[in-house]
């Protein structure tokens, strides 16, 4: 049985774990802060899977309840409460399990690190945070919860706050949130506004209403309803999975520890969007356009992105290039109505992308905090068990058949190659060079990274700290607490598509939770493939185009990077404007800072003048001595101190009152 | 008519209150100046167990009246008296230090401020045009005393002066009122006088005209435009702690007493009374809020600040509705929580030869403790009424119940006042976090201030979690 | 019109102009003294109303002890006058001004019109014999819990005002008969030898 108290107490242990370390860290020291976290997150990990158990396997039913009435004002109420069905479950065990990979990888990572206590107490914080908003049964939740994670997320990004680029990065992410919550927060508002009410039940039930509906903004222009809703709601979705061009922040979003990069930047917040449009389905089915706008920003966020994680060379950026391109994969999904397709690469996006991650980052220990890939190699000598799971992650990112990543990445080529909707080829088009891009970016960092020449340790120009000795200067593998999160998480990203391909795609796994309009089969052209099962499918993978492309683009890697490094030298200048435009991001923060932070700080200065010196200063102050202070200084004679002025003053009120109130009446 | 002891149960918290503030008197005359803080010590625990005997009998939807409808015990006036109660608390810890630092640590302080909150209970709980009168010049007469405490002071002695005078003028006028009334209706009762309200013909000018008197009264308590010429100056002569006093509790009897006079006894003329109250509010609001911003001074800043907020609980008090009267001592409640937090900042940042009640005294106070300078953030923004504060919910429900009740205009005229009331809350917030710190004052707080203070600070966000229950809470009293 | 409206009327005028008086006479022992008058028939209207307990009471508390000891006070701290009349003559016509409205509003709205007798009949005399013994009765019975209230009131009062007023002085003298009693010999006395002039002719 789902009852009440298990769902409060999967939400609320991490809160605990939060509150205890984060408050009382001082008191209960580093051991108390990372056992109270990581008891926490266990042991919502542990219930949270039970709730999967019970709805995948037991047939248990979506539950609907509310928790708590928060306040009613007329007829809006603002509830706290849970839908928890095949989708909200599943979302629980990837972000609980992810995060306690991650709590035990952060006992070895922020090892020296003065804020221990206080990170651990974000982590859990953050982990509270998101299951609330998955397991929210409204917008009102949604959107607290959808606040909470990004604040969390901007706390972390700026952890150090030390480092000037830190706190950029956290002012940038903080803005170009502001915008997708903008966004967001409208589509909120009409939802209310048409459908009367924030409660998913009510709203879905309601919303084939809104077909038909125009919203008038000006003049004789009409825009449809559920077209404006959902865009709007999407454009939250862009700031918050960082989809082209709202992406900005999230490469900058690297300047945060490592763990949080894994668990907030690849594996979970970022993927709230998704979630979010998934969860919405209801409405975004209603909207033929929306779905074609959502199809190609993901498939341009898809390619793009890929292209710019090759010539990338800090580790971590690779990766989270690599995830803005899985981010823009699953995007595209969602615009294809494969929302199952999307769901299923985001849990297994969630286990490969936070393993490589976390190797990454073991990487980056070993290398005494350095994380340029061209200062590294032939690091696989010195410590095999990052290595052999990196290979996992990487093969899995590629989709080699078999993987994980093979099994969703697929599904959304399937579903987009079936798909008739406007831009659907060019998206097609689009991810299957993205494929090969892909599996080029990957290899190149697995070989600069661990195969190779070892190019560390002869740049002594470089700083390493000043309590690390140069003589002990050679890498060596991580502590087990480190390792052994990459263990675990090697295990889904290898398998994990093996066997739930079958039933999340095509089971009824998600009736009920994701609703799809009569007449489309996004994944019916894959279907007929898979009738025989995972491993016939993934055998068959061999003679489909997007495994030779992958193939392709690994080989490619694995011959400039490995047998003639110097075609890659001569390849930057052969191609030196198109190696230069990604170098510079596509100039996209070039353009921001441009247009949008001089063209404000324009803006700030000349409403500064006309508004404040010209009308403010100018009229209300010293035109004719401020109205308001001048009424201000007025209503200050009158308060004169002689008591009698406040006697008389008493009667006159009086007088007045008698004379309008009850004479005159 | 008190028949049986048994009738006397309802008043039992009062009984007590009275037993142990003439037990307290007694005993503050032999407990030497040293061991002084068991009369503070023993007045807190009357409060608790005021509490606990209130808590007993607790029925939200009960009504019992007591000595001939002289007294009521009902579940509004439970309400209203739990949070007297529980501001007079607060009031207490704060004032201890206060009065400590400023050699005005003597019992009678926390005998006449225990008088006081007797005065309000049976103002709160009148039932009777005489034991409103009599409850409020018990409250009103135990202030009096409160402010003229510091007897050096002249400016605490005049401002007890205006008080005094004033106050007598306000109740002169309001016990006319009581008479007309009486004569009309021949009845002191209020349900009685509602009855006969209801169905006898009377002269409506006439009535009209007591109620113009009975509003004056009312307004001169709660200190709303023009009735508030005494707020600005007792606020600002009187200590710190007795501004404390005066500012919280108080506000939260006001509203008793205006439901009891209004709403129960006056209900038939809810349309002359919500048209008196309509003036009133409006020009507390404006009043209030334009004169705050001419303030260098924060206990007079306070003071105006006071009087607008005065005007957003008549804006609740005068929809007329369950929902207006609910959404008014809501506003209340959480209006003492804030000023008990805003004049509790004050008390914890003055010292023994400094007095912190300037607003440049704030200048820079988050780099000289960041803990007080983000709890006062939270207070002022609170009172500003800054979403997620309480403060924001507290007006929203105001402003809603003026809305149903037809009242558009005023509301729009609450909204942008509101608006320019945020500005000099914002003022102090920016005084304290953009400037430079302009003189080192050692923190003396103790730590019970400390540990109160931080309660009262963080209240404001908590309370947010449980403003569903508060106002449930609030809608049920008054239903 | 009978002898007791006669009577009333005449009362009700001396009690105006008396009232007046004690506002606009210069001299405060003279405003003192009208106030006694004004105590006086407002203590005989209410007798004509038969509440004799309450005339006698207004005159024994009110003129017997509360205005002899305000006249003392008056007597003794010799106030000067002059300066507290200052304003007087300037605030006259703003004061008499706001007077006559309030009169005007007031005799307009609780006139004979809405309050006379034709509207209202007397309420009947239910008490018969000393209406003392039933003010008592009333008080003690019915009115116990407002009575008890004024009773907290007065005690208000006096904490208030000794709280107030009363200060424990530094240097007072006073006598500690303890003190006196317990004293001894060598407190008190003390046996000075003095050398003996014993020389002859010294003085000589």
């Amino acid at each position: 049985m789902i009852t009440k108290t298990l769902l409060l107490t999967i939400a609320l242990a991490p809160l605990a774990g939060a509150i205890l370390a984060g408050l009382f860290g001082r008191q209960i020291g580093r051991a108390g802060a990372h056992w109270a976290t990581i008891l926490g997150v266990a042991l919502s990990t542990a219930l949270s899977a039970y709730v999967l158990k019970l709805i995948a396997f037991d047939g248990h039913e979506a539950v609907n309840m509310s928790v708590y009435t928060w306040f009613r004002i007329g007829s809006i109420q603002a509830e706290v409460g849970f839908l928890v069905d095949a989708l909200t479950a599943t979302m629980m065990v990837v972000v609980t399990s992810v995060s306690l990979m991650v709590h035990v990888y952060t006992i070895g990572y922020m090892e020296e690190d003065p804020g221990y206590q206080r990170f651990f107490g974000y982590i859990s914080l953050f982990t509270f945070s998101m299951l609330m908003l998955v397991m929210s049964n409204n917008f009102m939740q949604l959107f607290f919860g959808w606040e909470a994670v990004g604040l969390v997320s901007y706390l972390l990004i700026g952890f150090w706050f030390k480092r000037p680029t830190a706190i950029f990065a956290n002012l940038k992410a903080f803005l170009v949130n502001r915008v997708g919550d903008f966004g967001f927060l409208l589509g909120i508002g009409l939802v209310l506004a048409y459908l009367g009410s924030l409660d998913y039940a009510t709203v879905f039930a309601k919303a084939p209403t809104l077909v038909g509906q125009t919203f008038n903004p000006y003049g004789t222009v009409e825009w449809a309803v559920p077209t404006l809703i959902c865009l709007l709601l999407f454009v939250g979705a862009m700031g918050k999975s960082a989809q082209v061009p709202l992406h900005v922040w999230l490469p900058d979003s690297m300047e945060g520890p490592t763990p949080i990069s894994a668990l907030i930047h690849a594996a979970t917040m970022v993927t709230a969007g998704i979630f979010m449009v998934a969860r919405m389905s209801p409405l975004f089915e209603l909207s033929e356009t929306a779905l074609s706008v959502i199809l190609v920003i993901g498939s341009i966020t898809a390619l793009f992105m890929g292209f710019i994680g090759i010539v990338q060379n800090d580790i971590k950026r690779v990766v989270a290039y690599s995830t803005l391109s899985q981010l823009g994969y699953m995007t595209v999904a969602l615009g294809a109505s494969a929302y199952s397709a999307a769901i299923f690469h985001l849990m297994t996006h969630a286990f490969f992308k936070a393993l490589l991650f976390l190797g990454a980052g073991s990487v980056i220990i070993a290398m005494h905090h350095e994380q340029d890939l061209r200062k590294m190699g032939g690091l696989r000598k010195y410590m095999p068990i990052t290595f052999a799971t990196a290979w996992v992650g990487t093969l899995a990112l590629m989709g080699f058949p078999g993987t994980s990543g093979f099994y969703s990445k697929d599904a959304i080529l399937y579903a987009v190659g079936s798909a008739d909707r406007a831009g659907a080829s060019f998206a097609h088009a689009s991810l299957l060079i993205g494929v090969a891009v892909t599996a080029f970016y990957s290899f190149r960092m697995l070989y600069l990274a661990f195969h190779g020449k070892e190019r560390f340790g002869h740049d002594d120009r470089h700083g390493h700290g000043g309590h690390h000795d140069h003589g002990e200067h050679q890498p060596h593998e991580t502590p087990w607490v480190v390792t052994l999160p990459l263990a675990l998480l090697a295990i889904p990203s290898l398998a994990i598509g093996f066997f739930t391909a079958g039933p999340m795609l095509f089971g009824n796994f998600f009736d009920g939770a994701i609703f799809v309009a009569d007449g489309r089969a996004p994944l019916a052209a894959m279907a007929h493939h898979f009738e025989h099962g995972s491993l016939s499918f993934a055998l068959h993978g061999f003679l489909t185009p997007p495994v030779w492309l992958a193939l392709l683009g690994a080989g490619l890697a694995t011959y400039i990077y490995l047998f003639n490094p110097s075609i890659a030298d001569r390849a930057r200048k052969a191609f030196a404007p198109i190696h230069h435009l990604l170098e510079r991001k596509y100039g996209f923060d070039e353009f921001n800072q441009a247009v949008f932070a001089r063209g404000s700080v324009w803006l700030g200065r000349a409403f500064w003048r006309v508004g404040d010196q010209a009308v403010i200063d100018g009229v209300i102050v010293d035109g004719s001595a401020g109205t308001v202070s001048r009424i201000a200084f007025a209503v200050r004679r009158l308060q004169s101190g002689f008591l009698f002025h406040y006697a008389f003053m008493m009667i006159l009120g009086l007088i007045v009152i008698v004379g309008a109130f009850a004479l005159l009446q | 008519m008190i028949d049986t002891w048994t009738d006397l149960l309802p008043m039992l918290p009062e009984l007590f209150l009275l037993g142990m503030v003439n037990l307290i008197l007694i005993a503050g005359l032999f407990i030497d100046e040293r061991r002084r803080g068991l009369v503070h010590f023993i007045a807190t625990l009357t409060l608790a167990f005021a509490a606990i005997l209130t808590l007993r009998d607790f029925d939200i939807d009960g009504r019992v009246a007591v000595a001939g409808g002289m007294f009521i015990r009902d579940g509004a006036g439970d309400v209203l008296k739990l949070f007297v109660y529980l501001t007079m608390g607060i009031v207490f810890v704060y004032a201890k230090f206060y009065l400590r630092t400023h050699k005005l640590f003597v019992a009678e302080f926390y005998t006449l401020a225990l008088f006081s909150v007797l005065g309000m209970c049976v103002l709160i709980s009148g039932g009777n045009l005489l034991t409103i009168y009599l409850g409020l010049e018990l409250m009103a007469l135990s202030s009096y005393a409160l402010v003229a405490l510091d007897r050096d002071s002249p400016v605490a002695a005049e401002s007890a002066m205006k008080y005094f005078v004033l106050g007598a003028l306000a109740s002169g006028l309001l016990l006319y009122g009581m008479s007309i009334l009486y004569g009309v209706t021949g009845s002191l009762d209020l349900s009685e006088i509602a009855t006969r309200l209801s169905s006898g013909e009377y002269p409506k000018v006439v009535l009209a005209f007591a109620v113009v008197f009975i509003v004056v009264g009312i307004g001169f308590k709660f200190g709303a435009v023009p009735f508030h010429m005494w707020v600005p100056d007792v606020y600002q002569g009187a200590p710190t702690a007795i501004t404390l006093l005066l500012a919280s509790a108080p506000k939260l009897a006001a509203v008793g007493m205006t439901f009891r006079l209004l709403s129960e006894g006056l209900e038939p003329l809810a349309r002359d009374w919500s048209q008196m109250l309509g003036f009133l509010a409006l020009m507390s609001l404006v009043v209030g809020n334009f004169a705050a911003i001419a303030q260098t001074n924060l206990k007079r800043m306070l003071a105006y600040s006071t009087i607008s907020h005065v005007g957003f609980v008549l804006l609740g008090i005068l929809a007329g509705s369950d929902d207006g009267m609910a959404a008014a001592m809501f506003y209340a409640i959480t209006y003492a929580l804030m000023t008990t937090g805003a004049f509790g900042m004050i008390i914890a940042l003055s010292n023994a030869g400094f007095e912190c009640e300037r607003i440049e005294d704030f200048k820079g106070l988050n780099q000289r403790n960041p803990w007080f300078a983000f709890l006062m953030l939270l207070i002022l923004a609170s009172l500003a009424g800054f979403p997620p504060l309480v403060g924001f919910f507290s007006k929203l429900y105001v402003l809603q119940a003026a809305i149903n009740a037809g009242w558009l205009w005023l509301t729009v005229v609450a909204v942008v006042m509101a608006v320019i009331g945020a500005y000099y809350y914002l003022r102090v917030i920016k005084v304290m976090y953009f400037d430079e710190p302009e003189h080192e004052h050692a923190l003396q707080a103790p730590g019970d201030v400390r540990v109160v203070l931080a309660a009262n600070g963080l209240l404001q966000l908590l309370l947010t979690f449980f403003v569903g229950s508060l106002t449930a809470l609030c809608v049920a009293a008054w239903q | 019109m009978n002898y007791e409206s006669y009577l009333f009327l005449a009362l009700a005028t001396l009690l105006v102009i008396a009232a007046g008086a004690v506002v606009t006479l210069r001299n405060p022992v003279h405003a003192a003294m009208s106030l006694v008058l004004t105590f006086f028939t407002s203590a005989m209207l209410w007798i004509l109303l038969r509440a004799e307990f309450l005339g006698i009471t207004l005159v024994l508390v009110y003129v017997g002890a509360v205005m002899v000891l305000f006249l003392f006070v008056v007597m003794m701290l010799d106030i000067n006058v002059v300066p507290l009349r200052e304003g007087f003559a300037r605030y006259l016509p703003v004061g008499l001004l706001v007077a006559g409205i309030m009169a005007a509003q007031m005799v307009a709205v609780l006139g004979g019109h809405h309050f006379g007798l034709e509207r209202y009949t007397a309420p009947p005399a239910v008490i018969e014999g000393s209406n003392t013994a039933a003010l008592g009765q009333l008080l003690y019975t019915g009115y116990v819990y407002p009575f008890e209230i004024a009773a907290v009131i007065l005690l208000v009062a006096i904490v208030a005002a000794i709280a107030l007023t009363h200060r424990r002085r530094e240097g007072v003298k006073l006598q500690d008969p303890g003190k006196q009693t317990m004293v001894r010999k060598a407190d008190r006395l003390r046996v000075v030898k003095m050398p003996s002039d014993t020389r002859e002719g010294h003085g000589a």
